[in-house]
C-alpha cells in the first residue's frame, strides 16, 4: 500500500471533523442542535472538531513527508492516530446525535410501548458507545487502519481512572474505602470459596474451578487471564469461563442500572452494588455511567470498588497458586504473583488524589473540586425573592425549632443577603473564612434536620437556604476540565473496549462453567444487593 | 488420483468424521497417500481477553503463551488418540499451527503441495446446554471465505454416527 493510500482514512476522518466544526460554527446546524437539545455544547463541538481534525491532518502530513519507521513516535502516535480519531468521532456522534435521537424515538414510542426504552435500558451515550463498538467489531470488523488505535482504549481508560483520583477527598476515600474493603472482601472471598465448593460438589477439575473462581469472584476476564497460567487451566476451561463471564457481565450491565433505579438506590448504593456484583471491571464503569452519566458520583463510588477488587487480585492469585501448588508442587515467586500482577495505574490514581488533596489543582480553600467563595459579590447573593421569603420568615418568627447558632446563621444570611464572614473581619482572611464556614455548617444542619423530619421548614424557606449554600460553592476550573476530560476518556475507553468484545468470545459460554457461573454470579449479585441496601445508607458525596 | 491430503482436525465430533474418512477409508484404498494432519490454534484466542483493561501487556503475553503451550499439549494428546485409533495414521505427519483458520489451511496446503483438503461436516453445536466440554475454542470454518481461496479440491466428510 502506498503512503497516500494508507493515509486516506486518516485524512477522511480528520477532514470530516474539521468540515463539521466549520459548519457547526457557522450556525447552520443550530436548529437541529436545538431540536436535539445539544446547542449548549456547540462550542465544545467546534473546538473538538477543529483540534482533533487538525491533529489528524498534521499526523497525515507527517506520515507523507517522513519515512515510516518503528520508533516510539510511530508506534505510540502515528500508528494509533487514525483509530483514536475514529473512536473519538464515534464518541462525538453518539453523544451529540445518536443519544438525543434515541431519546426522541423512545419518547415518541412511549404511547405505544407504555415506557421509555432509553430509560428502561439506560441507553445513554456510554452504553450506546459500548454497544456501537460491539456492533462494529461483530459485523464489519475493526478496520485495519484503526486496529492500533483501538488497542489504546485500555490505556485511555486507565488514564480516566487516574484523573478520577483528583475528585476524591480524604473523607470520601476513607469512607468508600472502608465500605469497599468490607463488601469486596466479603463477596470476593465468598464467591471464590463458593465456586471452589461447587466445583468440588460437582466433581469438577481444580484447574477449571480455580480459573472460574477468580473470574467470578474478583474482576471477570481480567482475573481469568491473570490466573489461567497460574493454575494451568486447560483450553476449554479458559474458553468456557471467559464466554460465561462476558455474557453474564453484558446482561448485568443492562440489568443492574434498571434494578438500581427501580429499587430507588442512591449513587453510593448503586456504585457499591455494581462494584461488588458486576464481574468485569469495564462493565462496572459502564454500568455506573449508565445509572448516572450526568454527574460522576456513581462512577466515583464504583471505581473505588473496582480498585479495591483489583488490589484483591494478587491476593487471590496467591491463594489459588498456593491451593493449586499443593497439587503440582510448582512454586511461584512473590514477583510472579504480586509484583507482576500489581496494577500500576493505581499508583497514578493515588498520586493524583494526593496532588489534588494538597491543593495543586486548586487553591487551598477548594474542597472536593469546589471552593467556597465567601467574598462579597452579587454572584453569591440569594435572589430578591428568596431574601423576601427568608426575611419574612425571620420577622414573623416562623422558623421554629432552631437552636441559637442556627438562628444566628439564618439572621446573618438575611442581614448580608449571602453566606459570608463578618463584614468587619473581611481584612483577616482566615477569620472571615472560618466565620463563613461556621455559618454554612449551621445552615447545612438546618437542611439536614428538615430532610430527616426533625424540623419543619416551609418549602420556599428551605429552597432559599439551599440556594444560599449553593451560591458560594464554585467549581475549580482545573478540576472541571479534568472531570470533562475524564468523562471523554471513559466514553472513548468503553467504545474501544466494546470493539474488543467479539461474539465468538461470548458464544464460548457453556458447560460446567456456565452452570456454576450462573449459580455463583446470581448469588453474589442478589446477596450484595440486599447487603448494600441494608448497610450503605448515607450519601457522603458532594 | 490424489497423492497428498491435508486433514484438518481439532478433535471435535465433526472433525472425527474427517479423520475416519481419511484413515479408515481413503488410506485403506490407497495406502500410498501422504497425509498431513493439521491442527490450528485459532488466532482468535487473542480476542479472548475481551474487555480486560486492567492487566498489563505482560500478563496478556503470559496468558497467550500459556494458551499456546496448553493447546500444544492438548494437540499432542489428540494426535496420540488418532495414532491409537488408526494404525495407518502412524505414517502421517502431524502439524500444529497458530493462525486464522481458513488462511492457515490454505497456506499449509500450498506449502505441502497437497492436492486434497479434508474437513469435517457442519454439525449443530450443543455447547451451551451440554455439560460435557469440548476442548479449544468453538470455531467454525467460514466456508465462503475458504472456498474463495482454495488452492485444491476440498472434501467434506459425511456424517457417520459411529465415527467415535
Amino acid at each position: 500500500m502506498t503512503q497516500a493510500q494508507s493515509n486516506k482514512p486518516l485524512f477522511i476522518i480528520s477532514g470530516f471533523m474539521v468540515i463539521y466544526a466549520l459548519i457547526a460554527s457557522s450556525g447552520v446546524l443550530h436548529p437541529l442542535m436545538k431540536y436535539l437539545h445539544t446547542a449548549k455544547a456547540v462550542d465544545l463541538q467546534v473546538s473538538m472538531g477543529l483540534i482533533c481534525g487538525g491533529i489528524g491532518i498534521l499526523g497525515g502530513i507527517v506520515n507523507i513527508v517522513r519515512k515510516p519507521g518503528n520508533t516510539s513516535f510511530d508506534r505510540f502516535v502515528l500508528q494509533p492516530l487514525p483509530g483514536i480519531l475514529l473512536i473519538l468521532l464515534m464518541a462525538m456522534a453518539i453523544r451529540w446525535y445518536v443519544e438525543p435521537l434515541v431519546k426522541l424515538f423512545s419518547h415518541n414510542l412511549q404511547p405505544v410501548l407504555g415506557f421509555k426504552i432509553y430509560k428502561v435500558l439506560n441507553l445513554n451515550y456510554v452504553i450506546l458507545g459500548l454497544l456501537a463498538g460491539v456492533l462494529i467489531t461483530n459485523t464489519y470488523g475493526i478496520p485495519k487502519f484503526a486496529a492500533a488505535g483501538v488497542k489504546c482504549a485500555r490505556f485511555v481508560l486507565k488514564m480516566g481512572v487516574i484523573m478520577l483520583g483528583a475528585r476524591y477527598s480524604f473523607a470520601e476515600l476513607a469512607k468508600l474505602g472502608t465500605y469497599s474493603i468490607f463488601l469486596v472482601g466479603t463477596f470476593v472471598l465468598g464467591t471464590v470459596f463458593l465456586v471452589l465448593w461447587l466445583g468440588n460438589l460437582f466433581k469438577q477439575p481444580k484447574t477449571m474451578t480455580g480459573v472460574l473462581a477468580a473470574g467470578m469472584g474478583v474482576c471477570g476476564v481480567s482475573a481469568t487471564v491473570a490466573v489461567a497460567p497460574v493454575v494451568k487451566a486447560k483450553s476449554e476451561e479458559m474458553a468456557y469461563t471467559i464466554g460465561t463471564i462476558l455474557s453474564f457481565g453484558i446482561i448485568c450491565m443492562f440489568v443492574f442500572p434498571t434494578v438500581g433505579h427501580w429499587a430507588g438506590m442512591n449513587p453510593v448504593q448503586f456504585g457499591a452494588w455494581a462494584g461488588t456484583g458486576i464481574l468485569n471491571s469495564a462493565q462496572v464503569a459502564a454500568s455506573a455511567l449508565a445509572f448516572n452519566a450526568v454527574d460522576i458520583k456513581t462512577l466515583k463510588v464504583a471505581e473505588i470498588f473496582n480498585i479495591t477488587r483489583v488490589l484483591f487480585l494478587p491476593i487471590i492469585v496467591l491463594v489459588l497458586a498456593a491451593w493449586f501448588g499443593k497439587e503440582t508442587g510448582k512454586k511461584l515467586t512473590f514477583k510472579e504473583v504480586v509484583i507482576d500482577k500489581f496494577p500500576i495505574f493505581i499508583i497514578g490514581f493515588l498520586l493524583l488524589f494526593a496532588m489534588s488533596s494538597m491543593g495543586l489543582f486548586s487553591p487551598p480553600t477548594h474542597y472536593k473540586g469546589k471552593f467556597i467563595d465567601y467574598s462579597y459579590n452579587e454572584r453569591t447573593q440569594v435572589t430578591d425573592k428568596e431574601w423576601d421569603v427568608l426575611n419574612g420568615a425571620v420577622q414573623a418568627n416562623a422558623i421554629k425549632g432552631l437552636n441559637e447558632e442556627q438562628m444566628a446563621a439564618v439572621k446573618d444570611l438575611v442581614a448580608q443577603r449571602q453566606l459570608a464572614g463578618n463584614y468587619e473581619s473581611r481584612g483577616d482572611k482566615d477569620l472571615f473564612q472560618k466565620q463563613g464556614e461556621a455559618r454554612m455548617f449551621q445552615l447545612e444542619t438546618i437542611l439536614a434536620a428538615a430532610k430527616g423530619g426533625t424540623l419543619h421548614l416551609e418549602k420556599n424557606v428551605k429552597a432559599a437556604i439551599h440556594h444560599a449554600i449553593k451560591q458560594v460553592h464554585k467549581k475549580s476550573k482545573t478540576v472541571t476540565t479534568l472531570t470533562d476530560c475524564m468523562i471523554w476518556f471513559f466514553a472513548f475507553g468503553l467504545i474501544g473496549l466494546g470493539m474488543q468484545i467479539t461474539k465468538k468470545a461470548i458464544f464460548q459460554a457453556g458447560g460446567w462453567p456456565l452452570a456454576i457461573g450462573i449459580i455463583s454470579g446470581v448469588t453474589k449479585a442478589t446477596l450484595s444487593f440486599f447487603v448494600v441496601l441494608w448497610l450503605v445508607k448515607d450519601v457522603v458525596l458532594k | 488420483m490424489f497423492t497428498s491430503i491435508l486433514l484438518c482436525t481439532h478433535g471435535t465430533t465433526g472433525a472425527r468424521q474427517a479423520e475416519r474418512l481419511v484413515f479408515a477409508k481413503l488410506l485403506k484404498k490407497n495406502p500410498e497417500l501422504q497425509v498431513t494432519v493439521l491442527t490450528i490454534i485459532d488466532q482468535d484466542w487473542q480476542n479472548m481477553t475481551g474487555d480486560d483493561w486492567l492487566n498489563s501487556s505482560k500478563t496478556h503475553t503470559t496468558f497467550l503463551d500459556h494458551v499456546e503451550k496448553q493447546m500444544g499439549e492438548e494437540n499432542e494428546e489428540d494426535w496420540q488418540r488418532i495414532r491409537d485409533k488408526y494404525p495407518s495414521a502412524l505414517k502421517a505427519q502431524f502439524v500444529g499451527k497458530v493462525g486464522a483458520i481458513e488462511e492457515t489451511i490454505v497456506s499449509e496446503a500450498e506449502k505441502r503441495e497437497c492436492d486434497l483438503i479434508v474437513i469435517g461436516p457442519y454439525l449443530k453445536s450443543r455447547r451451551l446446554f451440554n455439560l460435557n466440554m469440548e476442548k479449544g475454542l468453538k470455531a467454525r470454518i467460514d466456508a465462503i471465505k475458504l472456498h474463495k481461496i482454495l488452492p485444491c479440491p476440498l472434501l467434506i466428510a459425511p456424517v457417520v454416527e459411529s465415527a467415535d
